[in-house]
């Protein structure tokens, strides 16, 4: 509701801000005009309004929140013992690794995304394998090549400490138990629940934007102007927008960016192609019977789902917020800093596309300082102070009792 | 193997019970037996320079025959690609020439007389089906370099494999009422509008390469079924493998082909999934041999 009050009202008020302030809007040489204005509003408010998971009935549960949160640090979930969801997903680095590609049991073959704001996306994974949290954070668990987890791990764990058997009890209303075929699910919507929390603070675009809309020169003009000006790149002549779009700076869908997708030995990654057939495959699903919306609503796209050829080789569009903390870049890590990034677009190597795919994409060609300044407004786009621990959930009343 | 003593011998009426559930096995496997996979003539393949290493020849070809297909009719930038597989499976490969010496100059040949003279020599040196595939919207099938592919696919007897929009089409056909040209991915045109075309064109035939709009789970689009029962003659199918990678979609593409053909009656399955390519590419070939 939230999210139709600020599409629907923000751009006349806009406008009415662009009518009265263009006069003394010029902010130095970036001076945007009233089309990139509301452009730019587009990509806000932030943070965005929390919005809770229909398919997780605990997703906002104070007792799944802090039973998620002990579990994400938690190696012994692992085979090993010694591999956590945050060994690949570390907060300083904005839940990512800085590997190219990931290492669990077993080396992987894709970049690590990040894990803010995950509660705002639609499909989860490079691929889209996943249409929910809860599915998307069990598979690392039980994959044999990441955590190598199972039931009787999980059950012992969660019974080996008052502290998380007395939270699983609080949020599912049951005791942990190996055969109930629920167990796993449950474990993974709670670790979801917490994941939901992961807010990325606000940014320098962000109070660029909150500026420009207040029409507060004088804020706008603080800003670096290569800042400025690699905005006015990525909204014009970069066309970046189309797919970075909104606050998150992904329109959550996919797209195939000429980057290579060979991997060894299997041949190739088939990115979004192979992802919708494990999705459809996949129990864990919003078609399966985990999903807790009666309603089924929250399954409309799941169910609209038609592979196409396009999609072979189609990675997901990834959110521009936190960037800078969370290189290498592309599916496959094969990028190690944003100038390579830009420089990619710069270059990109049209053959690549097929000529009826992905239009929009055309070599930039951008000069040294245009690439600088693009890259300038890229990492305005993440946290101004060093991205701190998370802030530990309390324990529900019931289970404040200190861990053994 | 000697009956099992433990067992209660087998009376006459129970062998005769079990004689129809073999009968019943055996004419299952006879059924099986007898519906090999369709065969596909795949008439959209590239193998660039890109390709070779990754996907060697022999690699190649061995996905190609992976996929059950037929013949494949095989365009490459640069044309040494096309020649390389030929030389390792021509009773597979259909070549086809493609102007462009290197990637990257899909949006410049048109402009760039210099392709004239690499076709005039490639045709006199090679056998080809087919000029192609190349890239030509509207106005440009009018320069000199499309009209010279044009005036050579005529002597040469060549088809033209044109991935362009109708206008282009209305254009060659302008430049040679004779021409024949398979349309790549049939315009990515709607089914009425490609249907008008080859209505007002015999000579056309179109290819309904990366495109999914004609059929979805299994089945053809109603608007689709149409043009197939209308010009079960016309169409082709193929892959389309503009990158390196899309070597390993090949058998995938080709088992999907299958999945919705079977949605056809069996004549036009048969037709538009590799009867077509043989009547109308490969037979050149074997008369020119």
């Amino acid at each position: 509701m939230t999210f139709k009050f600020d599409k629907f009202l923000i751009r006349p008020l806009v406008c009415i801000l662009v009518l009265t302030s263009v006069p003394s809007a010029q902010a130095g040489e970036a001076e945007f005009s009233a089309d990139e204005i509301a452009r730019i509003a587009s990509h806000g408010p932030w943070p965005m309004p929390a919005k809770t998971d229909t398919g997780n009935r605990v997703s906002g549960n104070p007792a799944a929140i802090r039973l998620g949160y002990h579990l994400f640090f938690e190696p012994r979930l692992a085979a090993n013992r010694r591999i956590a969801c945050a060994t690949c997903h570390q907060p300083g680095r904005g839940f990512q690794d800085g590997l190219a590609t990931a290492r669990g049991l077993r080396p992987g073959k894709r970049n690590t995304p990040g894990l803010f704001n995950v509660g705002q996306h639609r499909w989860f994974g490079w691929d889209g394998g996943h249409d929910n949290l809860w599915s998307a954070s069990l598979r690392p668990i039980l994959d044999p090549a990441e955590m190598g987890g199972d039931a009787r791990r999980t059950v012992r764990l969660l019974r080996s400490q008052t502290e998380l058997d007395c939270h699983y009890r609080q949020a599912f209303g049951k005791a942990p138990d190996a055969r109930d075929e629920e167990l796993l699910v449950n474990v993974a919507k709670a670790i979801a629940a917490w994941q939901e929390t992961l807010v990325s603070p606000s940014t320098h675009f962000d109070a660029l934007r909150e500026a420009l809309l207040r029409g507060d020169d004088d804020a706008v003009a603080s800003h670096a102007p290569a800042l400025r000006r690699g905005l006015r790149l990525f909204l014009g002549r970069g066309q970046c927008a189309t797919c970075h779009a909104g606050p998150l700076f992904s329109n959550g869908e996919f797209g195939d960016i000429g980057v290579p997708f060979f991997v060894k030995p299997e041949g190739v990654d088939p990115g979004r192609q192979g992802g919708i057939k494990r999705l459809l495959a996949n129990p864990y699903n919003l078609l399966g019977r985990h999903n807790d919306d009666a309603t089924g609503d929250n399954a409309t796209a799941t169910r609209h789902l038609k592979p196409e050829h396009r999609n072979f080789g189609e990675f997901k569009v990834p959110s521009l917020r936190n960037l800078k903390y969370t290189a290498p870049y592309m599916h496959n890590g094969s990028l190690a800093t944003l100038r390579d990034v830009v420089r990619h677009y710069s270059e990109i190597d049209e053959d690549r596309l097929h000529s009826d795919g992905e239009r929009i994409l055309k070599p930039l060609r951008l000069s040294e300082a245009e690439s600088t300044d693009l890259i300038a407004f890229l990492e305005s786009l993440s946290a101004r102070e060093a991205l701190l621990a998370p802030v530990v959930p309390p324990a529900v009343a019931a289970c404040d009792v200190p861990l053994r | 193997m000697k009956p099992d003593p433990a067992s209660p011998p087998r009376t006459p009426g129970k062998r005769r019970a079990l004689i129809p559930g073999l009968l019943f096995a055996l004419v299952l496997l006879a059924a099986n037996a007898a519906e090999p996979k369709l065969p596909i003539f795949d008439a959209h393949i590239h193998y660039s320079h890109d390709a070779w290493d990754s996907t060697p020849p022999k690699a190649a070809i061995a996905i190609l025959r992976k996929a059950g297909l037929k013949r494949a009719m095989v365009s490459s930038s640069s044309d040494d690609g096309t020649q390389k597989l030929r030389a390792e499976a021509p009773d597979l490969v259909v070549p086809a020439l493609r102007p462009y010496r290197k990637r990257g100059e899909i949006s410049t040949w048109v402009r760039d007389e210099s392709v004239i003279g690499h076709v005039e020599e490639r045709l006199k040196k090679y056998r080809y089906a087919a000029i192609g595939e190349f890239h030509v919207y509207g106005a440009d099938a009018d320069l000199p370099v499309m009209r010279r592919m044009t005036q050579l696919a005529r002597q040469y007897k060549l088809w033209l494999h044109l991935h362009g929009d109708s206008d282009a089409i209305e254009r060659v056909m302008k430049q040679d009422p004779e021409a024949r040209i398979l349309w790549a991915h049939s315009g990515f045109d709607r089914p009425e509008a490609v249907r008008a075309m080859l209505r007002k064109y015999p000579r056309l035939h179109a290819d309904l390469a990366f495109r999914n709009d004609h059929a979805s789970g299994g089945k053809t689009d109603p608007a689709w079924r149409e043009a197939f029962l209308e010009f079960p003659d016309r169409f082709l199918v193929g892959t389309d493998t503009f990158t390196p990678e899309r070597w390993h979609y090949i058998v995938e593409h080709a088992d999907w082909s299958r999945g919705w053909l079977a949605d056809l009656p069996r004549d036009v399955a048969e037709k538009i999934g590799w009867r077509n390519g043989e009547t109308l590419f490969a037979s050149m070939m074997t008369a020119k041999q």
